[in-house]
């Protein structure tokens, strides 16, 4: 018998058993417990991944479980890989949850919350601590795990809704102190239900016409599919699962809900949720639908260059920070979005090494995206734990009041910037490697779109890298501009602990990216079947190898290197000059004229200021000066008030109108509806004679 | 090339060095090798020594040649030159500039108003002289001194 069922019951019920500890153990033990089990959870599940990846198969139904068509359940490697990520995840962000909402957090909350009275307890009781939000947390983590395990649509659709629902009730968490919560809330329940009715519309569809609802049978029923019903089917589903994703033009969800949610939340969603959209566009598109046409993968591509670069652009405007660190969510899975669409335009092509090197990337950016996003919003978590401000502008200071986690947030940030010595350099590495010599696969659109998207990866690591200096340089260095941030302290032992899993993790892919090729291969030929030599082999001094385009790469000697070049620098001059005089501390050099007060510093949004310049056509900043004169005279200035915002243009332009459209059609309706009883008594006897008529002609 | 012209045009201009200075180079001063970096701090001057100070580093007199120079910050100077009466707006910024000064340092009063508080005496924005805040080393007397005397002052710091 396989270990794969037996750590699969494992984590059900573990799951089970935490959601059952929190309704019932008192708030003392709640948390720790809760914690405990769910990061039991998280190792069962990332067992079962890892199995997986070795390449054991396992597959299992259990037809009387769900009603209609019961459940399936099927592991491969593809699964293994979406579950290897979300497993190790949920296991650090759960030792980080039980320091986060066990005890009483260093600062009170933000003033623009409700100040709390003394009587009122921290968020150990409210918050993520509280019963309901402890009972969801073990079974939104089993969701996760479970979502790449289903194997038939009733079973995925369940699961997924579970997934949805359990976010959900996590990010409204903290309602009460907080109404933009509420907000926050309302978007993202619509936005993902949007997203489950475009699942079912075309997963209906797609089981109607193929004749059967699990998996096995949607893969072999694929091809009997018109052209026309497959392409629409794909539609639907793709717009959905980049929904999930994050990615544009259905991302506003995402920087409205990732900054609301308590902080472990905003961690487990942004690390391993939106991956499961990729899982889903994977799993559908290549394995299920069995490839597919150019044209698909080219709207994929598209929506994955539009997101990158829209999305890193927003994070390099916010002064948030961690709607910065949202935004980059959208950045990161439109990159993967660009090697997953890059890759069906190439199997379209018949190009199967190629498609299986494109997609390798894909998911290699997957879980390095994975491992600094949940590092960077653990340390962000702990920034806004210990100051209660998430504005940048006020932030400051940090490095010296809050060291751990200020490493730990630059470790993060390298990943995230694609240079090296980071874990993202590694893919987006891959990712233009993919691209670039993707142009002997021939046909035009290939050699339009290839070079575009090489210039939008560079483009958008160029401007993640402002992004997250800004987020860096200006949260983290240099003097606090307010009292919160300076009166900061470190954070508790245990969210250290859980934030420096995960850098372990950042550490591991950015220095031996080699070590978990062969799992990546396995998985990929899962989704692609056989790849034909093109995905990337563990290179002998851990390095990443390409066969099929001779290329290597060995970061581990790029970061030997500039880490001894950086060592070196700092060094050299500390050690010549000791020998000379010993150093005098004099004050800083302030041009004579008194210290400069914080407020003369470097803000986030002056540091983002020109590059918004640079697109102002597309973000559209808006800006407002309000001058008052005193009373007596028109040309005396009594105050001056500024004011800036860089408004989401998407939402503006393809929102707002769709919402006041509803809002038109929903009052037009409420004439439909006044009140008389036989006008409704009428409606339905309407609607039955419509009915029995569709029905009596055959419909 | 038109720049190039002009400068063999017009060849030297710089007057011929005079003898060194009476007085021999400051004590203090003799780490400093033969090179001083000068940050001028203008403490409350009617300007006339600022002229002066400039004429001292034109063509014509051309202080540099004797290893002085003036920088833009404190914190590449050796030398402070300091003009006018000491303002009572100017005191802590003059203390906070020669503070910042890496030692060994050397404050030149230049200018009667440096030394004595000049036609300035007694006046209330007046904190009083440059030796009343920070300790000087050398003095620059005149109103305004000649560029010539500044030149000569700067040589005992660079000993040239």
């Amino acid at each position: 018998m396989s270990a794969i069922p037996v750590a699969l019951a494992t984590a059900t019920g573990l799951g089970g058993a935490g959601a059952l500890a929190a309704l019932v153990v008192p708030h003392r033990a709640r948390v720790p417990l809760v914690g405990a089990l769910t990061a039991g959870v998280g190792a069962a599940g990332a067992a079962v991944g890892v199995t997986a990846l070795t390449g054991t198969h396992w597959s299992a139904e259990f037809p009387n479980v769900l009603p209609l068509g019961g459940t399936y359940l099927a592991v491969d490697a593809l699964a293994g890989w979406f579950m290897t990520i979300a497993g190790a995840v949920v296991t650090a962000v759960a030792v980080y949850g039980v320091g986060y909402a066990a005890g009483r957090p260093a600062r009170r909350p933000a003033p623009e919350c409700r100040a709390p009275g003394p009587g009122v307890p921290g968020p150990g009781v409210r918050g993520l601590g509280s019963r309901g939000a402890q009972a969801v947390l073990p079974l939104f983590a089993l969701s996760l795990l479970l979502v790449p395990v289903a194997a038939s649509v009733s079973t995925f659709l369940a699961l997924w809704e579970a997934m949805a629902l359990g976010s959900l009730l996590l990010v409204l968490a903290d309602h009460r102190e907080r109404p933009a919560v509420r907000r926050a809330g309302v978007w993202y329940a619509v936005m993902t239900h949007l997203g489950l009715v475009l699942l079912l519309t075309g997963f209906a569809l797609f089981a109607a016409d193929a004749g059967g609802e699990t998996f096995a049978a949607l893969r072999a029923g694929a091809h009997t599919l018109s052209p026309g019903v497959r392409g629409l089917v794909f539609v639907l589903v793709a717009l959905a699962f980049t929904s999930k994703a994050g990615a544009v033009p259905l991302h506003t969800w995402l920087p409205r809900a990732y900054p609301e949610a308590p902080d472990p939340v905003s961690a487990l969603m942004s690390a391993t949720m939106v991956n499961l959209g990729v899982y889903g566009l994977v799993r559908t598109g290549f394995d299920l639908l069995g490839g597919g046409t150019a044209w698909w993968w080219l709207g994929v591509l598209a929506l994955g260059g539009l997101s990158a670069v829209y999305g890193v652009l927003q994070a390099a405007m916010a002064s948030d920070l961690k709607r910065l660190v949202a935004y980059s969510s959208s950045e990161n899975m439109g990159l993967v979005l660009i090697g997953v669409g890059a890759s069906g335009l190439f199997a379209a092509h018949g190009d199967r090494p190629q498609a299986a090197l494109a997609l390798a990337a894909a998911l290699l950016h997957v879980v390095n995206h994975s491992a600094f996003k949940a590092l960077l919003f653990c340390a962000a978590g702990s920034v806004v734990r210990a100051t209660g401000l998430r504005d940048l502008d006020r932030l400051g200071g940090l490095r010296a009041r809050m060291p751990w986690t200020a490493g730990l947030f630059a470790l993060g940030a390298l990943g995230a910037v694609a240079l090296p010595p980071g874990n993202g350099f590694v893919s987006e590495w891959l990712l233009l490697q993919s691209l670039i010599h993707g142009l002997r696969v021939p046909g035009v659109a290939v050699a339009v779109v290839l070079p575009l998207s090489v210039a939008l990866v560079a483009l958008s690591a160029g401007i993640a890298a402002a992004a997250f200096v800004k987020a860096l340089g200006v949260g983290f260095f240099a003097r606090p501009r307010d009292e919160r941030a300076a009166a900061a302290r470190e954070a508790p032992p245990l969210m250290l602990v859980g934030a420096g899993l995960l850098a372990v993790g950042v550490v591991a892919l950015a220095v031996a990216p080699g070590l978990f090729a062969d799992g990546l291969g396995r998985a990929v030929s899962a989704a692609t079947g056989p790849t034909g030599g093109g995905a990337p082999r563990g290179g002998g001094e851990l390095g990443v190898r390409l066969a099929d385009v001779s290329a290597r790469m060995s970061p581990l000697w790029v970061v030997a290197a500039l880490t001894a070049a950086t060592l070196l620098a700092a060094g050299l001059p500390r050690l010549l000059a000791r020998r000379r005089r010993r150093r005098v501390h004099a004050r800083l050099w302030d041009c004579g004229g008194g210290a400069p007060t914080p407020r003369m510093a470097y803000t986030a949004t002056s540091f983002a200021e020109p590059l918004q310049r640079v697109f102002d056509d597309v973000l559209a900043p808006e800006q407002d000066v309000d001058i008052t004169p005193v009373r007596e005279s028109a040309y005396l200035v009594d105050r001056v008030r500024f004011q800036r915002s860089v408004p989401d243009r998407i939402e503006h332009r393809l929102y707002e109108p769709v919402l006041r459209g509803l809002d038109r059609a929903g009052r037009a309706a409420r004439r439909l509806a006044n009140g008389s009883v036989h006008l409704y008594l009428g409606y339905g006897f309407a609607g039955l004679v419509v009915l029995l008529l569709a029905l009596t002609t055959g419909w | 090339m038109g720049l190039l012209r002009k400068i063999r045009a017009t060849g030297r201009v710089a007057e011929p060095a005079p003898p060194r200075p009476e007085g021999g180079v400051l004590e203090k001063a003799r780490e400093l090798g033969g090179s001083a970096q000068v940050r001028c701090v203008d403490a409350g001057s009617c300007n006339g020594c600022e002229i002066e100070i400039a004429a001292a580093f034109n063509p014509l007199h051309d202080a540099e040649r004797y290893g002085a120079r003036i920088v833009a910050s404190p914190r590449h100077a050796d030398v402070a030159l300091v003009t006018g009466p000491v303002t009572r707006n100017m005191a802590e910024p003059l203390r906070r500039t020669v503070a910042a000064m890496a030692e060994p340092r050397l404050v030149v009063a230049v200018g009667d108003c440096a030394i004595d508080c000049g036609e300035f005496a007694g006046g209330h924005g007046v904190e009083g002289a440059v030796a009343d805040v920070v300790p000087v080393d050398l003095t620059v007397p005149g109103c305004p001194p000649e560029p010539e005397a500044i030149v000569a002052a700067l040589r005992r710091v660079t000993g040239r």
